[in-house]
């Protein structure tokens, strides 16, 4: 579908020309959709090849050493594989276990982790999530389809200051066999804001 | 301030919402607005605190209907407006001129094709721009330390949520020293003062129904908090 | 599908190209013919071994001259027009009536 509307008087360059010409050919002949094009590009901005934090999880996973590491500072940490920069000098990694899932928010404004995470999305920086999930957050996990046990320890960290959080998740069962390149796959990235877990082994898409 | 911004423990909000498939940007404009402050800030028309500042001045209406990158351009014409980089009147008459001569549009953007600029930018965003400052000043508090948040209201830029005001905490790490925002987006000097982590039971926060075990961790500056007795 | 992930870690000259983890595109139509291919493949139209064999051809065409290198998706245009011409697709007279139409702005919409 295109993105363009309506009045475009610059001259489209020859690049542009063509892959126009080649979209409407392959729409006209039904053998793309218009939301066809849209999805696909959706999907590998979101989370086909691994966001920098999802290498970082992984790792943690396989080197017990490097896991220490990352979580008593994990700005070099984050670091020794390449990451770092702006929103996110100032680093913290704190790790979900069976008893205890964290989730980070900035009540305040919008506050992220950039260089593991990209940018945030929209639901992240808006009134609901910065709202509720400091006063109400099994609701609002509930609503990302993540159910916890009353009995485990719900740590919410708001993001008030220059430190920036990311989630650790758990390991998931069963992926004992696993190859480091092969968890990042499982790695989501509201797993690293914590209102998912990692996926399942099975269900990786 | 007590703004529409500080929204921890609002109700009322509605569902979370959130959008299957998401781009990183909706719209074009948006992208040009963030590579915008990126080019602002980083250059240092103004701090990132003034900037969050500007955006916890807007009108409530507005803030709440309009975009997040709505926000962020609002605090852009604000800040270089107030900072006298572009006066209001030449902004209104280049959005008019803009509006009626749409299709000359590309002709709006001088070519200034200063790469300077955008490697010191590129390399801004991959070092980063700490806050972080030593003060030669030893923390007041440490690890374990009990705190009480004090019950303080500035009607300028603070950093410290309505939601924690009075309450009870432990501290549970102590950062280095930051500017401290308060004064920072006012002018009034960095000020840098240690920041802590600091640890709230739920239950301190929202009384009984809260879950027994769950726990809040803030970041707070030195001068928000005192030692409870 | 496990084809998006074949996909997504291409490597060497044939590699997405990536800031931050994260896929660029540096102009809109790149994106556009990023995903036109990979949307067609699902639709089951070649197999994504003949797309990225094409691929790597213009890869090395362009490595032969001795003109500047072409961006990426350039190369992936390319690939992908001459894909669909083999195909049987469309027909060069058709692709090239459509591309004067939208050079020309005779023609705005892609439907």
């Amino acid at each position: 579908m295109s993105t363009e509307h309506g009045h475009h008087p610059a001259p489209l360059s020859d690049v542009e020309a063509r892959t126009r010409a080649l979209e409407s050919i392959l729409l006209e002949k039904g053998l793309l959709t218009p939301d066809a094009v849209d999805k696909v590009i959706a999907t590998y901005e979101r989370d086909i090849g691994p966001l920098n934090g999802a290498r970082v999880v992984a790792r943690a996973w396989v080197d017990a050493a490097y896991k220490k590491r990352l979580l008593t500072d994990a700005t070099p940490a984050i670091a020794e594989l390449g990451f770092g920069g702006r929103q996110g000098e100032h680093m913290v990694v704190v790790e979900n276990t069976p008893t205890i899932h964290n989730v980070i928010v900035c009540t305040l404004c919008s506050c992220y982790p950039w260089p593991v995470l990209g940018l945030p999305p929209v639901w992240y920086k808006s009134p609901p999530y910065r709202s509720r999930v400091v006063i109400e957050p099994r609701k609002v996990l509930q609503e990302f389809s993540l159910e916890l046990d009353e009995a485990i320890e719900i740590r919410v960290w708001d993001s008030s200051a220059e430190i920036r959080y990311m989630v650790l998740p758990e390991r998931p069962a069963g992926t004992e066999g696993m190859t480091e390149e092969e968890l990042v796959t499982l790695v989501t990235r509201d797993s690293m804001i914590g209102v998912a877990q990692a996926k399942a082994p099975a269900a990786r898409v | 301030m007590n703004g529409i911004h500080d929204m921890g423990g609002m109700q009322g909000a509605g569902p979370i919402a959130p959008e299957h498939d998401e781009p990183v940007f909706h719209e074009q404009w948006e992208k040009n607005v963030f590579a915008m402050q990126i080019a602002a800030s980083g250059q240092g028309l103004y701090s990132g605190a003034e900037f969050r500042h500007a955006i916890e001045r807007m009108n409530w209406i507005h803030y709440l209907e309009s975009s997040y990158y709505e926000h962020w351009l609002t605090a852009i014409e604000t800040l270089l407006s107030e900072k006298g980089i572009i006066s209001r009147e030449e902004l209104e008459a280049k959005v008019k001129q803009v509006k009626e001569h749409h299709e000359a549009i590309a002709n709006f953007l001088p070519s200034n094709g200063s790469d300077q600029l955008a490697s010191r930018l590129e390399k801004m965003v991959r070092q980063g721009g700490s806050t972080r400052r030593e003060t030669g000043t030893a923390p007041r508090f440490k690890p374990g330390d009990k705190v009480v948040v004090r019950n303080i209201h500035p009607g300028g830029h603070t950093r410290l949520p309505r939601y924690i005001r009075g309450k009870r905490g432990a501290i549970e790490k102590v950062h280095g020293s930051f500017n401290l925002p308060d004064t920072n987006a006012h002018g009034r000097g960095k000020n840098p003062e240690s920041v802590y982590t600091v640890r709230f039971d739920a239950r301190e926060v929202w009384g009984e129904q809260a879950a027994v075990r769950d726990s809040i961790y803030l970041d707070l500056w030195e001068s928000y908090l005192e030692p409870a007795s | 599908m496990d084809i998006d992930r074949e996909i997504a870690n291409m490597q060497g000259a044939t590699a997405l190209p990536r800031k931050n983890g994260e896929l660029i595109f540096s102009e809109p139509w790149e994106g556009r013919v990023f995903a036109m291919a990979i949307a067609l493949h699902d639709e089951g139209a070649f197999p994504w071994e003949e797309f990225r064999h094409r691929l790597m051809a213009e890869v090395n065409l362009a490595d032969c001259k001795s003109d500047p290198a072409p961006d990426y998706y350039e190369l992936w245009l390319a690939a992908f027009e001459q894909l669909l011409l083999k195909k049987g697709i469309m027909t060069r007279e058709e692709f090239e009536c459509r591309k004067a139409e939208f050079a020309s702005g005779a023609r705005e919409e892609v439907f």
